[in-house]
């Protein structure tokens, strides 16, 4: 940007307006959208951070004269075969909820990305050995991997972050490796070495910072995919059975009553698929910004 | 392409969702359109003047039977395949006397030691075996064989000892002690009577080619997927329980496994099947509107669904302790939330229609959590800052196990009490597990436990009250008192009904005053089956009976 401002031919100039237009333009488009979806994280987080203010009842308050009632102004979701208010058991599952996604990401980013880093920026054997590892990991399916783990690990909130994180290592470590090594190659690190700069000091200052944007894109979006693969153990049967259920539990608990009691397992869904689809368009937003080829162009 | 993967995962789930929501809307509107008829489904149509012949009943199953072998097998599920294919010796009645079946006459002698049994001259094994002293003498030293191994068969049959043929059409059955409930647990099915040529010949695999001489015949057992038998033309021999004593009008049966509720109760309001067993509550209630399908029920016999306190285990040894819990656990409100009126509560050990069941105890204890705090107040548990209670800096908690899955909404039963003992202050930390075997069985790690046994005498609370060997595996109770031992013992031996029934009525009450369990609620099976299925009736334990059912009129 700057470069095509202190540029001083006409044609530059007449591009930089006509691109500045452009991207205004696309911005105030998706930007309802976006807004629309930081509005939704950011409520959803606010529900885990301070449920108490969020919710009217207690989430373990059962009114056992008002079971399964449609909702209705006094509960707004309806209430649950125990007789609880289901707007205020969603607002407080949403803390297990996400910290099973927040969590998972954390874990997984850190380790993936460690191993990509690892393995793109020292190559060789170590890079073949670590990259065949992780190719097996990658065949199986996330969730699968995630079961498999989970039910070895028997059920706690713990092994379940465990078995999300686990599970989508592999991923993070590939696309940190490819950019490692793609950035390994590129002049500036070249120039760097030729000045006699040590390995470990151009990993630090040069590749990893400029390594770092897609693995974060991808972070964001993971949180997503992270608590829908949560709740997937969970509606599986190997969530944690706590005072609290989270979203996924909740909606394997009200599976049962589908037929005569709807409200039950589709409100904690839409939860689930508001949260997921808001993370992903973030994580998209975020792609496009950080893109330099998107941005600069 | 890791990113696009994950991607598609999500629009993936919001499909899923949204197929789900959409769906449940679907649903809920056709039962606005039902009408709200009310229906006899209780009283089973007897196969009257004019029965349709022939037909296939589909009949889903909500889990796969473990064997077909009677003897080898321990599930509920699998009794109502096995029930088809053997008869039992005698046959017991909804008011608890024994009838003849297989045995036409017995005699028990002065010291009730021996039971002599004449038998029926007519009948014949599906694999045309002749049935007689011989295979009846067989049956009962297989099951005493440890190589065998047994299940709830060899518990059944205790103190039986030996056999003598007597002649052809005769056996003599020696038991070690008398027994009260010999003549009932013989009316079981699983010491129901097996083909001793088939047994010796299939060995172990005899659970997969079944061959008995009941109404139907095996055919097929396609594993988790369906099991298929066949009518038997030969049947002439029903018991009493039946209206049809010949060959079953149908031309057989399918059983289907299904063990997704919502799937098989959806399966027969679309017609794919004849009938489902197991309708949950709330499906109950839904189903009664439902003009096309009708629902046939039957209370189950023997121990309620029951939570046993572990007394190994401090608070719970003590009395006042366990009275506190029994009084802050409201299971009016629990049964009522969850099984929506569809279950009755449970108030003895026993459930009504086992003999010696003693109504008295109906609306003996009510909730009263003012008490329960003063009970616990008194043994030096008070509550805490955090509202829990605590002794010499100890926390008053409660460990309470369930297994998976929420079969009859058990863990939700958990759920309640947790939030209930809660206001008692007593954390109750769930365990929901799918190892029982380990953790209760072996371990004993548990402080508060529920199960429920169908059977025929009350003599089962034997097993769960009476103190044991130390050697040997203790009951789930883990109850040592000589004075209930004697009356347990006496129970099995006692020859006069009244005063049995009295000595049950004793160790009902002292097992409620003394709060050694929280009985929560009596079983009914239920089916859900189309209109045009009729003559379907339950033996004195709540299982199917398929004789006289037929399809259509």
């Amino acid at each position: 940007m700057r470069e095509a401002a202190t540029a001083s031919t006409i044609w530059q100039k007449q591009r930089g307006r006509r691109l500045a237009a452009i991207r205004f333009r696309r911005f105030t488009a998706s930007n309802l959208f976006v807004l629309g979806a930081v509005t939704v994280v950011l409520f959803i987080v606010a529900c885990a951070i301070v449920p108490s203010i969020i919710a009217p009842y207690s989430p373990t308050e059962m009114l056992t004269d008002s079971i399964m009632q449609p909702p209705s102004a006094a509960h707004l979701f309806g209430t649950d075969y125990f007789g609880r208010d289901i707007f205020s058991v969603v607002v407080y599952g949403s803390r297990d909820s996400l910290f099973i996604g927040f969590a998972s990401v954390i874990v997984g980013g850190l380790a993936g990305g460690a191993i990509g880093a690892l393995s793109g920026y020292a190559g060789g054997w170590l890079d073949a050995v670590l990259m065949r590892c992780n190719d097996i990991l990658m065949t199986i399916p996330g969730i699968l991997l995630a079961l498999a783990i989970a039910g070895a690990l028997g059920k706690s909130l713990f092994n379940i972050v465990l078995a999300v994180a686990v599970a989508s290592i592999p991923g993070y470590a590939r696309i940190m490796r490819s950019q490692i090594i793609s950035i390994k190659g590129r002049t500036f690190i070249q120039a760097s070495q030729a000045a006699g700069a040590s390995p470990l000091h151009i990993f630090w200052k040069h590749v990893l910072p400029n390594s770092l944007s897609p693995l974060l894109v991808m972070a964001t979006i993971g949180v997503g995919t992270s608590i829908l693969t949560g709740s997937g153990l969970s509606f599986l049967g190997l969530g944690v059975l706590r005072e609290v259920p989270d979203w996924g539990t909740l909606l394997s608990q009200g599976r049962g009553y589908l037929t005569v009691a709807w409200w039950i397992c589709t409100f904690p869904g839409v939860a689930i698929t508001l949260f997921v689809l808001a993370v992903n368009i973030i994580g998209d937003r975020l792609r496009d910004q950080l893109d330099p080829k998107k941005s600069m162009r | 392409m890791n990113r696009n993967r994950s991607r598609f995962q999500s629009s993936a789930a919001v499909l899923l969702v949204l197929a789900l929501v959409l769906s449940a809307c679907a649903s809920n509107k056709g039962e606005n359109n039902k009408s709200q008829q009310a229906q006899q489904s209780d009283t089973p149509t007897t196969a009257a003047t004019e029965v349709k012949q022939g037909g296939e009943l589909t009949y889903a199953l909500a889990t796969s039977p473990d064997t077909l072998d009677p003897h080898r097998s321990g599930l509920a599920v699998a009794v109502r395949v096995i029930r088809t294919i053997y008869d039992s010796l005698v046959v017991q009645l909804p008011d608890n006397s024994i009838k003849p079946w297989l045995a036409t006459s017995w005699e028990i002698s002065e010291d009730g030691l021996s039971y002599t049994f004449k038998l029926r001259q007519d009948v014949k094994f599906q694999d045309g075996t002749p049935f007689n002293a011989e295979a009846v003498k067989y049956n009962f030293d297989r099951i005493l064989d440890p190589a065998t191994k047994a299940a709830n068969a060899a518990a059944l049959l205790v103190p039986y000892q030996s056999s003598e043929v007597i002649d052809e059409y005769t056996v003599k059955l020696n038991l070690a002690t008398p027994s009260r409930a010999f003549l009932g647990n013989l009316s079981q099915a699983l010491l129901g009577i097996v083909s001793p040529t088939a047994a010796k010949k299939d060995g172990d695999q005899f659970g997969l080619n079944p061959v008995g001489t009941g109404p139907f015949k095996f055919v097929k057992w396609e594993e988790n997927a369906e099991i298929q038998v066949t009518r038997n033309p030969d049947y002439k021999w029903a018991s009493e329980l039946v209206t049809n004593t010949g060959a079953p009008y149908l031309d057989g049966i399918t059983f289907k496994i299904v063990p997704e509720e919502a799937t098989r109760i959806g399966s027969v309001q679309s017609g794919q099947v004849l009938a489902a067993e197991t309708v949950p509550p709330q499906n109950i209630v839904a189903l009664k509107g439902d003009s096309k399908v009708q629902l046939f029920e039957a209370n189950t016999v023997g121990l309620p669904y029951t939570l046993f306190f572990n007394q190994d285990h401090e608070p719970w040894n003590d009395v006042k302790a366990r009275q506190a819990v029994q009084l802050a656990v409201d299971v009016d409100s629990i049964v009522k939330t969850l099984y929506l009126g569809t279950y009755d509560r449970a108030w003895s050990p026993l459930t009504p229609g086992t003999f010696g069941y003693d109504p008295t105890l109906e609306n003996s204890v009510k909730p009263d959590l003012e008490k329960a705090g003063a009970l616990l107040d008194e043994i030096g548990w008070v509550k805490g800052a955090d509202g829990i209670r605590e002794k010499d800096g100890k926390k008053l908690s409660l460990h309470y196990v369930d297994g998976t899955p929420n079969r009859e909404k058990r863990n939700d039963i958990a759920v309640i009490i947790q939030q209930q003992l809660k206001a008692l202050g007593v954390a109750v930390e769930v365990e929901i597990t799918k190892d029982i075997r380990t953790i209760v069985y072996t371990n004993g790690s548990y402080d508060l436990y529920g199960n429920s046994q169908v059977n025929s005498d009350p003599n089962a609370l034997y097993s769960f009250y009476h103190s044991t060997d130390p050697k040997a595996l203790p009951s789930l109770t883990r109850l040592s008192d000589p004075s209930i031992d004697k009356l347990l013992e006496q129970g099995r031996i006692e020859t006069d009904d009244t005063k049995r029934a009295d000595i049950y009525k004793q160790i009902q009450h002292y097992i409620i005053d003394q709060a050694v369990i929280l009985p929560i609620y009596v079983f009914p099976y239920t089916v859900a089956a189309d209109k045009s299925v009729k003559g379907l009736v339950f033996d004195s334990l709540g299982y199917p009976l398929f004789n006289a059912v037929s399809i259509g009129s």
